[in-house]
């Protein structure tokens, strides 16, 4: 049974970075054979597991629900009243998206979103989340220099841009939806979701106009 | 909980790692953490109190370990409070026991299906109304019990307006002991020059998702 012990935790936090071997592999490794022992896990569904979010789980869903919302006027204005239905649509609801928002960028609008206090991301559509997102320099900093992040990755926000910074505090998640870039008049839904980038639905990427627009 | 955790507007860190390659993880080991929490996660308690124990890892080990790493120290320490290991066991990297049970064995195809599945409602009914309403000016509140909470300190005394309300959501501050009660939810918007000096002159906005009761009428 759960303590619901802080003192308590505490205090196994204590014993374990005491007793333990810094390397993280071999932690990893050890607890791993504790729990195959017990009959509680095993290798193969761990395996199914790291799979799964390699292959099956990740921003690709993101990228397609975007493509979609660009191609039909319909579809987005779905994914806006009810972001969680409309991904349904697709079969990505999932785990952290019961309570998905997106949000729209506009000429005049940029949104980025942050978890300042942990990590929460909405993993059914987007995947795992990058290891910068769940950083000190991350967290920290999203919220207080949201431009200065976005400069570091390469889009500079003009002054007339209203930035939009969405701290995920709750059990909501965000994603954002970028603008469909000039010059893709005429493109297929496919063709176009492979424009959209991880970033882009995260806010830390702005403009997705294709390289080689002619 | 005043913790190294609340990291909003703290300062000095950085830079990103914008050039980092674009995979979930970065070692193996960091995948196997991941299946080993989704597939023990069940045992550790309520969400909230698991985001508790990570908050109350020890705050060097929380700003210098991996992701990952965190995850595991969080997991270890849930699975061991819980009862499901023992500390022993842990630092030994052996079972005490081993009971002759075998988990149900899953494929690729089914953790697709199992994670779809688990799209979870923090939604509840209350029988109370909101106290506020869109548009209303509100001060979140200066707290700073020991506990958890979603409340960040760059807030705490700062007045903000609400911008949506979602109904009542289960309250993670009581959550975290293991109690479920609900209250109202808004998204309260901030504007980045009352937070910070050196925004003065902008009109960006900084967004949070706040429960009822860190919030008082401005």
């Amino acid at each position: 049974m759960t303590s619901y012990s802080r003192d308590r935790i505490s205090a196994i936090h204590h014993e374990l970075h005491r007793h333990l071997p810094s390397e993280p592999a071999l932690r990893v490794k050890a607890l791993e054979t504790i729990l195959i022992e017990k009959g509680l896990i095993d290798s193969q569904s761990i395996d199914a597991w790291i799979e799964a979010f390699s292959e099956d789980i990740g921003p690709k869903r993101g990228a397609q629900v975007v493509a979609r919302a660009w191609v039909d006027p319909q579809y987005k204005a779905r994914l806006i009243a009810d972001a969680p239905a409309a991904i349904d649509e697709l079969g990505y609801l999932g785990y952290a998206t019961c309570h998905l928002k997106v949000v729209e960028n506009t000429d005049r609008l940029h949104n980025l979103v942050v978890c300042t206090l942990c990590s929460c991301y909405p993993i059914s559509i987007l995947g795992v989340a990058p290891n910068w997102y769940k950083t000190a320099a991350y967290r920290s900093r999203a919220v207080r220099d949201p431009r200065g992040v976005l400069a570091e990755f390469g889009a500079i926000i003009d002054d007339q841009i209203e930035v939009r910074v969405w701290d995920s505090t709750a059990e909501l998640r965000y994603m954002v939806l970028p603008q469909r870039p000039a010059g893709t008049a005429g493109w297929t839904e496919a063709k176009l979701a492979g424009l959209v980038t991880r970033n882009s639905m995260i806010g830390t990427h702005r403009d997705l106009t294709p390289k080689t627009a002619a | 909980m005043d913790g190294m955790h609340d990291l909003g507007g703290k300062e000095r860190f950085g830079p990103i790692d914008v050039n980092e390659r674009e995979v979930p993880f970065h070692s193996p080991w960091e995948g196997r953490v991941w299946a080993i929490v989704m597939l023990t996660r069940l045992r550790g308690g309520s969400l909230d109190w698991w985001r508790h124990v990570r908050e109350l890892i020890e705050p060097t080990d929380y700003l210098t370990r991996r992701y990952f790493d965190q995850w595991l120290q969080t997991q270890t320490a849930a699975l061991i409070d819980a009862g499901v290991l023992t500390l022993d066991e842990v630092v030994s990297g052996k079972a005490a026991s081993s009971p002759n049970v075998r988990p149900p064995l899953m494929q690729r195809r089914d953790v697709v299906a199992q994670f779809a599945s688990m799209a979870t409602s923090f939604s509840r009914e209350i029988n109370s109304p909101p106290v506020f309403q869109p548009g209303d000016s509100v001060r979140a509140r200066l707290m700073s019990a020991p506990g958890h909470t979603r409340l960040p300190a760059y807030v705490r005394g700062h007045v903000g307006v609400i911008h949506a309300h979602h109904g009542a959501h289960i309250f993670p501050d009581a959550s975290a002991t293991g109690e479920e009660r609900a209250e109202h939810l808004y998204s309260v918007a901030f504007k980045a020059s009352a937070l910070w000096p050196e925004a003065s002159k902008r009109t960006d906005q900084i967004f949070l998702d706040l429960w009822e009761s860190y919030l008082e009428q401005a």
